[in-house]
């Protein structure tokens, strides 16, 4: 698209401006005719002028004065200005010509084709520098609109970081060969490493990831179909296993050439672990259930068969063989009964959780067994440093302190010293306040290899006496309390002494929920 | 020691309630047996009773609920409830004591004797449920 360029031309005679636009006329441009210097400049102002053609002798204001004039413009610095003159035509002249800014010199007689050549040239020149300014500003614009695009895509991508460091999921990138290129802040804080420990590292290697099936399958997975999701266990930087909540995803576009796959991973441990606990916690309650249903059957011909052999005991006719007979069997019935007590008859506690002292409960248990001790020839050494407040249901902490004192009075049958400190305690792992109880004996001790199975269902080392439920009943009513049951059990050149650690916290007590709550009948 | 106390013995297993009316026959005491609480009312009506000794889970009536309806008749009357169930019924406190199958044959005379003593005194008032120790 070629526009147009004006062409201003200056003679004071009106005869040579006709003379210069015949001249000029073919060349297609736009001439603009002015008369005087002062005429021209107004032209100037008004319009782009591609080239001045001017007279140098002008009344008034002669060509070199206007040529000043026009050169101190910085907007007409460019501007081509052609002297025509009929006189001056001394080299003097034409250099005072060139150092006034002229582009070119022309005397007269003017040869048309040589002044329309110039003129043209000049022309075409400004058309030219025009079109190239035209270029250059939209150049500019078009740079000034993609820095603004790409300042508003930096801000995107910023936000987008920001977004990632926010997730609490540790989101990572990594090649097909595993090597890490990404790690957020949640990676940092979830597995311990941080981006410049494990950045361009391999990230099976750090995390020393533990899959269901293998590690090929999953890539093949994720090679055709696109994702996989699943759990894995992984290591943090500490050595602990985790499980967490995988979902991989091929990114084979937009990331560059190299595919990639970015990984996001939620840490479910806790949450399986609850799980975990629930579980364990129903079958606890089924249990119960199922052993409150035993009892009652059991209970019921158990009764009669101890009323039948109470009047078989009695009975006139009874020979003295056949008393021992009955009281045999009487006595073992009696343990019997004893037993579905201690074990099957669950009930429930239905009250609510009272302040209980749990200093009072074992002064109750030591008055109870009191003969036992003297029999065996313990010594009771008390240590109460606190009476032991927490909010409780008395029976169930009863029948927690009564399994650990009578279990410690039957680790000791050639006597022997049982010590029970009470105090005022703070849980180290998640600082809560309770109250610690230890129970100490010098007794028979418990074996290493005992130790595993100690608090397990019907494992016992009393052979026929005990019941193997009395340390797992404890057990389970310490841990609804949300306590801590421990044991220590060391061998001396003399003996043994063997500690058994009750925690119980002091806020406890609003996690019980009081339908659920299960504990033994009371003991006789 | 001049005429025999009489006492209700109810329960719907007819082994038990058979040998549990020998057991204290052999203390000394006459006994009424009744195999629901229905006709344990109905004997009630008709005799004299010193002490009512009852199942707790009976179809048709519970123990629980024979002892409310006789406590609405005759509030003196001693009345213990000997379960084998493994949760006290919050009901159980109609009756003056609630005591567990498990306690034996002793325990269970010896309460019996208790109960009637103390109505004997006619300071007669309940004195909890709790589950007797032996």
């Amino acid at each position: 698209m070629e526009s147009k360029v004006n062409i201003l031309m200056v003679d004071d005679q009106p005869g040579k401006l006709l003379t210069y636009e015949a001249i000029l006329g073919e060349l297609g441009e736009n001439l603009v005719k002015a008369s005087s210097g002062r005429e021209a400049l107004d032209c100037l102002l008004k319009m782009d002028i591609a080239v001045v053609l001017m007279d140098v002798s002008m009344p008034e204001l002669d060509g070199f004065q206007l040529a000043d004039m026009i050169r101190q413009h910085p907007r007409f610095q460019k501007i081509a200005i052609i002297f025509i003159s009929a006189v001056h035509l001394t080299d003097f002249d034409r250099l005072q010509g060139y150092q006034r800014g002229a582009m070119d010199y022309i005397s007269v007689p003017v040869v048309p084709e040589l002044l329309r050549a110039k003129v043209s040239v000049f022309a075409e020149l400004h058309r030219k520098a025009r079109e190239l300014e035209l270029l250059n500003r939209e150049l500019e614009q078009r740079v000034l609109e993609r820095t603004a695009e790409l300042r508003e895509s930096e801000k995107q991508l910023r936000q987008r970081a920001d977004l990632l460091d926010l997730a609490t999921e540790a989101i990572m990138v990594r090649d097909l060969d595993g090597v890490l290129q990404f790690w957020n802040s949640g990676a940092e804080a979830f597995y311990g490493w941080n981006r410049q420990e494990v950045l361009g590292r391999n990230v099976h290697q750090i995390l020393r990831t533990k899959v269901p099936g293998s590690a090929e399958e999953i890539e093949s997975v994720i090679l055709k179909g696109g994702r996989w999701e699943g759990n894995l266990v992984q290591c943090t930087k500490d050595g602990r296993e985790v499980v967490v909540a995988s979902r991989q995803v091929l990114q084979s576009d937009g990331g560059g050439p190299r595919p990639a796959i970015l990984e996001i991973n939620r840490d479910i441990t806790a949450q399986l672990l609850a799980e975990e606990a629930l579980r364990k916690a129903e079958k606890l309650a089924a249990m119960g259930r199922v052993a409150g249903i035993i009892a009652h059957e059991i209970n019921n011909p158990l009764e009669a068969i101890r009323n039948a052999f109470y009047l078989l005991q009695h009975h006139p006719t009874l020979d003295d063989n056949a008393r021992v007979y009955t009281r045999i069997a009487d006595e073992e019935l009696t343990r019997v009964a004893h037993i579905t007590r201690q074990t099957l008859s669950f009930y429930r506690e239905s009250k609510e959780a009272v302040p209980v002292s749990i200093a009072e409960i074992l002064d109750d248990i030591l008055s109870l067994q009191s003969r036992l001790l003297e029999r065996n020839g313990i010594v009771l050494e008390k240590a109460y440093g606190s009476d032991g407040q927490v909010i409780g249901f008395p029976g169930e902490l009863k029948q927690v302190f009564l399994n650990l004192i009578g279990n410690a009075i039957q680790a000791m049958p050639e006597g022997g010293r049982l010590r029970i400190r009470v105090s005022e305690a703070v849980e180290k792992g998640q600082q809560r306040e309770g109250v610690r109880v230890v129970i100490c004996d010098t007794g028979s001790g418990i074996r290493p290899e005992d130790a595993k199975q100690l608090f397990e269902p019907f494992f016992t080392t009393k052979s026929t006496k005990g019941t193997g439920l009395g340390l797992w009943i404890s057990k389970g009513i310490v841990q609804k309390y949300h306590g801590i049951i421990q044991f220590r059990s060391v061998q001396f050149i003399r003996g043994h002494i063997t500690a058994f650690s009750v925690f119980i916290p002091k806020s406890a007590s609003q996690q019980m929920s009081e339908s659920h709550v299960l504990s033994s009948a009371s003991v006789s | 020691m001049c005429k025999k106390e009489l006492i209700l013995c109810v329960d719907d297993e007819e082994n038990q309630l058979a040998v549990r009316k020998l057991v204290l026959e052999s203390k000394g005491y006459a006994v009424l047996t009744a195999p629901s609480g229905q006709q344990a009312l109905a004997l009630l009506a008709q005799h004299s009773v010193d002490l009512v000794l009852s199942d707790h889970l009976m179809p048709g009536l519970t123990g629980a609920e024979l002892a409310r309806q006789i406590k609405a008749q005759k509030p003196e009357l001693p009345v213990i409830l000997i379960s084998a169930v493994n949760e006290i019924p919050a009901d159980a406190a109609y009756a003056d004591l609630f005591m567990s199958k498990l306690d034996g044959p002793i325990a269970m005379c010896e309460n019996i004797a208790a109960m009637l003593a103390r109505a004997k005194d006619g300071s007669g008032n309940s004195s909890g449920n709790g589950s007797s120790s032996g």
